[in-house]
């Protein structure tokens, strides 16, 4: 079967041979040559597009939000996560950002209640690209590419920033996944070739590489 | 001959490392640690550069990164400070600057010639006659700039990073070193930067004749090394400040972007030349650069000098050098009134003669560097009496007059500085929030006074950020000024130099006074003080002490001049360093690489121009991509186009301010352009409208305009207040436009959609499925044919692309770029914002008078389009046609419509458009010249002029029939 959607860096990955697997609709790079694991020890880069994700925002999303029974960061720039995996990220005091993990249904049941929109909330559709950085020398990488201290955060702190990376608006937020720090990173689609790209070149000067999604430690 | 010491405790160098190099072609031998200057000095050079302007001869002045007449190249590698550059193996340096090398350099000529050439004499020749203009542009090229730049060299990508702390210290010097402990102490993330090799300032040269605390330094750096709250960076320049505490820290192949908390400014003073005459031989030196070679490299710089100062400082450092094997034949001081210090004591018990109230009236040259100092006694005017000069024999002249804060930073900034004439010296007044300063650049000399600065600006900087500290009190400055007011010395025969960079002598700042020159800023630019590659750390501080006497007044009331980052060089391949150069794709650019797409920028986005086969022009491929659409069916990438939602009770009312059309009586279904203009009433961005539902719109903008456009909504939300949600939908949505007359039956045969005339019609808009993705349909014919423009989300792009061109297989559908759209709207003379406009054209000039409603109670620009609307048109878009035989010399865009021997106009567009077998375009013209049928002429590449006729638009279908394809 032809999947209907495709990653926005399906071009690059598909130069890596990598081990294709349909997930949600599209091809996804399940894995990839190369030792996933000594990657991580560097920076590893993986290419989450495939994950589904919806916004909302007006005056009355966070109320809307809360009587769906969907968790609500408390503060803005939180995020927090949903009970079947995935985030949910508030980028403001009236906007947020919701990505289900591979199992979710929060999106799909975010756009079958609100359609078009309701009285103060309206959807927004989200295509971003999404990755994810992971590796022990990740914050050489960061510090390479953005502006924020990332490493300032507690661990256990749920911060989501809106910020530039290589020049390119991204939504990231930080998270330690059996003891190896991992970024997840967003941004718009259009700008997915090059972002990729030049994550991944800086990432292979510090001994990393692309891995395939199976292999994060997520 | 060898100048190298005996072992010299704390040096820098490491013996057990030999390096060889060669100068000049000639072989040298120096040790790991060594720079490449000490290694030269050490191997018995003297001279090591030629001077910028006339070629004089140079030997060391600083050691302290401002040795300019010291630069050198080493292959690609230009401009090596070689005093501060560490020597490595198998260099081959070359001093810059000469013609024909160090010695022989024909550029010495210009040294007899001085006379001709003084400041500022290329701004009153040289103008005339023109003809020879050419001529001497050449030689100053020839002539002027250091150093040779090597276009075959690699490119460095010298990696940029950014970096975080509490508390920046720049400058490890004690008060440095103080300061990192003081606010590490209390709980900051220190960073302590200094641009020496070594951390420990002047403690590592500076030896106050033996009476600092043994091991002061070492005890200091192991407890530096030791804190876990400090990181330190030496041979790190902060060469900048930028808002916020934002430094760039720059090492040898790496600039780090530092964002501090705060930051203490503890960056010390730069040694200042005396100004007599010859004060630039070899041999004449800073007292701090002799004592930078002998303590930290172990080189003796001369046998005997004379050491002239004006402070106490200059009786340590005359001590110190005698006992470190300098014969010190006397020791000159400014001064006439002093106490002898211990040091003074010492040295007129070794019997080195001192002479109070006394200067130099100039150096004598012998062998290619000092032979003699030529002395006398100071009068009450500040002159020297020459009629008692004396002439004291040495090898060298070691000046310690004085020094100037090393301030550049706190300046940048925005510190309020003031000159204290008790220590002579600009000193902090007001500093910002989160800046501190400590040690010498506050006026604070003594080494214990600087030590307790140091430890009270830590503190404050560590308090100032929330750490738990204890306030610190006040440290007074110096008692007796270290610098002397005026170390000037006139002489008839000049040659008295002020700013080595570029050989400005003290008669050129006087001239340019004269002149009228006589503001500190002004006489930077006429004579070109402090803008060599030293950028004033020598020289500033006496131009405004000259000018400060020319004008009678105080160098506090002359004040400095503006500094401004960088206040040091920085290589270019650091501010070059790894490029962030975003660009954007569609989610089809795979599909366009593969079609064979040539790509183009848009903005930032790359889009197909044309698709190229082989054995075909361009020019070919786009005519052939336009015949398609016209014939049968083609398609394009449009989906950089801006794409918008506007949701909510408000959402059409909105729509209504922000456009100039009409939008609230749009039935739902239907599409309408959408022009918008600003306050002045000048045309910025076009799109369409499309009503989705009742308080629903979804629109588009042009390709470079939609992240203005959503700012600008953004904004006037937060003004209007209106009900509304406001979707950039840019990135999110791909769009695709089929066009051409088979264009419903290729789309009909990939969706459930009823494509009929009368369901969908002209201008309509619909949602449904297309290609089993959901999608937005609009029936809109920006090149003139039946056609749909099909709106999907970004990840359903390839899967719809791919389905539309397996369902044109059949018609011979094909894509097609920009330049064929380009070509088939001009047929249809629809303009595009930004090239057929520009920043003044309004709505009437475009002749777009029927997309704006004056009647409607309020749009952005209506008031101005009122008032525009009163005022006759300064000019007018025409459509124009060439006649038959002009298609060889055709104008280009943006070429001249000449009347009369004036300019009346500028094409804007223009192409050959196969259709009509005829030249088209539009320009702007004078309003008397738009009527149809009028002739004009437009002035060609070679001053050609071609004429054309103004004919009525569109030039291709002009009822628009098979847009609208009613009859299908």
């Amino acid at each position: 079967m032809t999947s209907i959607r495709m990653s926005p860096v399906h071009a690059q990955l598909e130069a890596l041979q990598p081990q294709w697997e349909e997930r949600l609709g599209m091809q996804v790079a399940a894995k990839l040559p190369g030792d996933a694991a000594a990657m991580l020890e560097a920076v590893a880069i993986a290419d989450l597009s495939h994950l589904r994700k919806c916004g909302l925002k007006g005056p009355g999303a966070e109320r809307w939000l809360r009587d769906h029974d969907i968790p609500v960061p408390d503060g803005v720039n939180a995020w927090a996560m949903l009970p079947a995996g995935g985030v949910i990220a508030r980028l403001g005091r009236s906007e947020f950002f919701v990505e289900d993990g591979e199992a979710g249904v929060v999106v799909e049941s975010i756009g079958a209640s609100l359609g078009f929109g309701a009285a103060g909330v309206y959807p927004v559709i989200r295509q971003d690209a999404g990755f994810a950085l992971a590796g022990r020398r990740v914050n050489e990488l960061l510090v390479q590419t953005c502006n924020v201290n990332f490493e300032a955060f507690g661990a256990e702190e749920k911060i989501a920033v809106m910020t530039q990376m290589v020049g390119v608006s991204v939504l990231a937020i930080r998270a330690i996944h059996a003891r190896v720090p991992c970024y997840r990173l967003w941004c718009d689609p259009t700008f997915a070739p090059y972002f990729r790209e030049t994550l991944t070149g800086i990432a292979e000067e510090l001994g990393g590489a692309a891995i395939g999604v199976d292999a994060l430690p997520i | 001959m060898s100048a190298r010491l005996p072992p010299v405790p704390g040096e820098w160098i490491d013996r057990s490392v030999d390096i060889e190099f060669e100068f000049e072609g000639r072989p040298f031998r120096g040790f790991a640690g060594d720079t490449v200057t000490s290694a030269l000095i050490a191997g018995g050079a003297g001279t090591i550069g030629r001077s910028f302007k006339y070629h004089r001869p140079r030997g060391v002045l600083s050691m302290a990164n401002h040795d300019i007449n010291a630069m050198m190249q080493d292959g690609a590698r230009m401009n090596l400070r070689g005093d501060v550059v560490p020597l490595r193996k198998g260099m081959r340096l070359n001093a810059v600057n000469t013609l024909g090398g160090l010695e022989a350099d024909r550029g010495r000529l210009l040294d007899g010639l001085s006379a001709f050439l003084p400041v500022g004499f290329y701004y009153k020749a040289f103008h005339s006659p023109k003809g020879l203009f050419p001529f001497w542009e050449r030689m100053f090229r020839r002539m002027t700039g250091l150093g040779r730049l090597e276009f075959s060299s690699p490119r460095l990508r010298t990696p940029k990073r950014y970096d975080f702390c509490d508390v920046l210290v720049i400058g490890a010097g004690p008060s440095g070193l103080a300061a990192a402990l003081a606010a590490a102490d209390a709980g900051a993330k220190v960073c302590i930067v200094d641009e020496n090799a070594r951390v420990g300032g002047s403690l590592t040269y500076q030896r106050d004749a033996g009476n600092l605390i043994p091991g002061m330094l070492d005890v200091l750096i192991a407890r530096i090394v030791a804190h876990a709250r400090v990181s330190v960076r030496a041979a790190t320049c902060a060469a900048g400040y930028f808002a916020d505490h934002w430094v760039p820290l720059i090492e040898d192949r790496r600039m780090t972007k530092m964002r501090a908390r705060a930051i203490v400014v503890a960056t010390g003073v730069a040694e200042q030349p005396a100004v007599f005459r010859n004060n630039d031989l070899p041999g004449v030196m800073l007292v701090s650069a002799a004592q930078r070679l002998v303590h930290r490299y172990a080189v003796k710089p001369m046998e005997s000098a004379v050491v002239l100062t004006a402070n106490d400082e200059g009786y340590a450092a005359a001590l110190d050098l005698h006992r470190g094997g300098i014969r010190v034949t006397a020791v000159l001081d400014l001064r006439r009134d002093i106490s002898a210090t211990e040091a003074a004591k010492q040295l007129g018990a070794a019997g080195v003669p001192i002479r109070c109230g006394y200067g130099i009236y100039e150096a004598r040259e012998a062998k290619g560097r000092v032979g003699a100092a030529v002395a006398g006694p100071l009068l009450d005017s500040g002159d020297l009496d020459v009629a008692r000069q004396e002439t004291i024999g040495c090898e060298g002249i070691l000046m310690g007059v004085g020094y100037a804060p090393a301030a550049a930073l706190l300046y940048q900034s925005g510190a309020k500085m003031r000159f204290d004439g008790s220590v002579q010296q600009f000193v902090p007044d007001q500093l910002p929030a989160g800046v501190f300063a400590a040690g010498r650049v506050n006026g604070v000399y003594d080494i214990d006074d600087r030590l307790r600065d140091g430890a009270r600006a830590g503190t404050a900087a560590a308090a100032f950020l929330g750490f738990a500290s204890t306030a610190h009190p006040a440290v007074p400055r110096a008692q007796s000024s270290p610098s002397h007011p005026y170390p000037i010395f006139d002489h008839p025969k000049a040659k008295n130099f002020v700013d080595f960079d570029e050989d400005l002598q003290l008669k050129d700042f006087i001239h340019a006074a004269q002149e009228g020159f006589d503001n500190i800023e002004l006489l930077k630019r006429y004579t070109t003080v402090g803008m060599g590659p030293s950028q004033g750390k020598h020289s500033n501080m006496n131009a405004i002490r000259i000018l400060a006497k020319l004008l009678r007044k105080s160098p506090g009331e002359v004040g400095s001049t503006t500094s401004r980052p960088f206040f040091h060089p920085v290589p270019m391949s650091h501010l070059a360093g790894r490029g962030f150069h975003p660009y954007r794709q569609t989610p089809l650019h795979s599909r366009h690489e593969k079609a064979g797409a040539v790509f183009m920028q848009a903005g930032i986005w790359l889009r197909p121009e044309y698709y190229a086969f082989p054995n075909k022009s361009k020019q070919d491929a786009v005519r052939e991509e336009a015949s398609t659409v016209r014939s049968s069916v083609g398609m394009i990438d449009v989906g950089t186009l801006g794409k918008m939602e506007i949701s909510g009770p408000d959402a059409a009312a909105f729509l209504e301010r922000l456009y100039t059309g009409k939008f609230g009586n749009m039935k739902i279904g239907m599409t309408r352009y959408a022009l918008m203009v600003d306050e002045a009433g000048v045309i910025i961005d076009d799109g369409v409208v499309a009503r989705l539902g009742e308080d629903r719109f979804y629109f588009t903008t042009t390709t470079t305009g939609s992240a203005n456009v959503y700012r600008e909504m953004t904004r006037l939300n937060v003004l209007w207040q209106m009900q509304v949600g406001i979707v950039n939908a840019t990135g999110a949505y791909a769009a695709i436009n089929i066009a051409g007359p088979r264009s419903r039956e290729v789309l009909g045969t990939i969706t459930q959609l009823d494509l009929s005339a009368n369901a969908f019609p002209y201008l309509g808009v619909r949602e449904g499925c297309v290609a089993d993705a959901a999608a937005r349909v609009m029936r809109v014919g920006f090149v003139g044919e039946l056609g749909y423009e099909i709106h999907v989300a970004a990840d359903a792009a390839c899967h719809l692309w791919d389905a539309l061109m397996k369902s044109g297989q059949a018609h011979g559908i094909r894509p097609f770029g920009v330049e064929a759209q380009r070509l088939l709207r001009l047929e249809k003379a629809h303009i595009i914002i930004g090239q057929d406009t520009d920043g003044l054209t309004t709505p009437v000039e475009a002749a777009m008078g029927w997309a704006v409603k004056m009647d409607k109670p309020y749009f952005v620009g209506q008031r101005s389009l009122k008032i525009i609307g009163k005022k006759p048109a300064k000019s007018q878009l025409v459509g124009f046609m060439l006649e038959a035989g002009d298609a060889d010399a055709a104008p280009k865009e943006c070429h001249l419509v000449i009347r009369d021997g004036g300019i009346a106009g500028r094409v804007t567009s223009i192409a050959f458009s196969p259709a009509l077998g005829r030249h088209v375009g539009l320009a702007f013209v004078a309003p008397d010249m738009a009527a149809d049928g009028s002739r004009f002429f437009i002035r060609v590449d070679g001053g050609r002029m071609v004429q054309a006729r103004v004919v009525p638009t569109p030039f291709y279908d002009p009822d628009g029939a098979r847009q609208k394809a009613e009859a299908a």
